[in-house]
């Protein structure tokens, strides 16, 4: 690894870094449970997995990808997501196990693409975003055989035919169909870390503006 | 006695209790999960009133009975006409055992992690070495109200600009204002805590959340996933 603005992203967290970690993570923390708690309300969780895990695993990223340019540091994002799910877990809704997992898998991610990438490129943003808004895809399947155990492939397979019969489409065009799903959720993520990277830079200037 | 059990227990044994339960409810066959399931409840009930409020949620019961009713209308053959509808008895059996797995997962989150306090969390970081983690969640904790008050502000002052003639213009700008100010806010507290001497990097002595009854506890855990695990029902 190398160095970042001076500071060695292998070497122990100064103060700053904690204050800006708990500032990300209460910034992710709060837009899951205000916006992700009025999204979950308007659309059951039941009826509607894509728009909302969409919505707010693309807004998380964002949230983090900035703070990722403020604290370069390896496991900064993960402490982000972590403190983000605590206070989503202590939130007035209770303890949700489905966006609790969201969150820290989402970090997860975004710490794999930044932990061997110092300094963090352009390209590096739109990779780290894909990746964790792609987790959404498979963030249902997971749930399901974590909350619900063994059958649930049979669940898939009678939607998939079921699915196919309603469309007048075969099964391998649902395998298109959820093809598509993916790159959509891919091309949500590469377009959150273009934000991510842009709005870093303005909150960056904004900042040194004051200065 | 309820109180003396819960006084006695620290956070470790609501972690230990969450990674046994899902450790066990994925290791577990089917008919077993009925006794962890009320091992889970047992342990709800020790833990007070608020650790098992789920149960008095409609919305949980509407996920556990939804799994019931979707099984048996998707999964099978429908070989159970029901007035006009045709359920499948397979499905039924099989969302029954689904619903248990997930009231014995949602369950053990209300009754372990989803019962401990803030102080409980920071606390538990601390005594595993990671006090710039607990620090971080406390200054988060603290400032959910400041951002509520700066995302309020935000969004009045662009409002009053006219800002909404131009949305996209406006989110960035409420974005970026949001961002910038929360951070401000975060160096004040930084100034704050030097000034007070606060190293997240040095362990200060006496933060210790483990305890004995801890340790008695988790054996107890293993003794009985043992039990559950190996007993033939």
């Amino acid at each position: 690894m190398t160095k970042d603005d001076g500071v060695d992203v292998r070497a122990g967290y100064a103060l700053r870094d904690w204050v800006y970690v708990a500032v990300f993570g209460a910034l992710w923390g709060a837009a899951e449970m205000t916006a992700g708690a009025y999204l979950h309300v308007l659309f059951p969780p039941m009826a509607d997995t894509f728009l909302v895990g969409l919505t707010m695993a693309g807004l998380g990223a964002i949230i983090v990808m900035v703070g990722r340019q403020f604290v370069s540091r390896g496991g900064a994002v993960l402490s982000m997501g972590i403190i983000a799910a605590l206070l989503k877990a202590l939130s007035l809704g209770g303890m949700k196990l489905g966006p609790m997992v969201a969150i820290f898998a989402e970090a997860l991610l975004v710490e794999i693409v930044f932990l061997p990438t110092e300094p963090a490129l352009h390209h590096h943003y739109i990779l780290a975003g894909s990746l964790a808004v792609s987790w959404n895809f498979f963030h249902k399947f997971v749930m399901m055989r974590i909350l619900f155990g063994k059958g649930i492939e049979e669940v898939y397979e009678k939607m998939i035919v079921d699915g196919g019969s309603v469309l007048g489409l075969d099964v391998n065009q649902a395998v298109m169909i959820i093809v598509a799903l993916f790159l959509v959720r891919v091309a949500v993520g590469a377009v959150a870390g273009q934000l991510a990277w842009v709005l870093g830079g303005a909150v960056k200037r904004r900042l040194a503006g004051d200065a | 006695m309820k109180e003396r059990i819960r006084g006695r227990l620290g956070p470790v044994s609501k972690v230990s209790f969450l990674i046994w339960a899902l450790t066990l409810t994925a290791l577990l066959p089917d008919r077993q999960l009925v006794a962890l399931l009320a091992v889970v409840l047992a342990y709800g009930f020790l833990g007070g009133r608020k650790a098992l409020s789920p149960l008095l949620r409609v919305r949980f019961w509407v996920m556990i009975l939804s799994i019931v009713v979707l099984s048996s209308l998707l999964i099978g053959e429908a070989d159970w006409p029901l007035g006009s509808l045709r359920l499948s008895r397979s499905g039924l059996e099989l969302g029954g055992w689904m619903a248990l797995r997930a009231m014995c997962l949602t369950l053990a989150f209300s009754v372990s992690v989803g019962s401990m306090s803030p102080s409980d969390m920071i606390g538990l970081f601390e005594s595993m070495g990671l006090k710039g983690l607990g620090f971080a969640l406390g200054v988060a904790l603290n400032l959910l109200s400041v951002l509520g008050e700066i995302i309020e502000t935000t969004y009045h002052t662009l409002r009053l600009r006219g800002g909404f003639r131009r949305p996209w213009t406006t989110v960035r700008l409420l974005l970026v204002t949001v961002i910038s100010n929360a951070l401000r806010y975060g160096d004040d507290v930084v100034v704050a805590a030097s000034a007070r001497g606060f190293d997240p990097a040095t362990r200060q002595g006496g933060v210790s959340v483990l305890r004995r009854a801890d340790g008695v506890f988790a054996m107890g855990l293993l003794g009985l996933g043992g039990l559950l695990l190996f007993w033939p029902l």
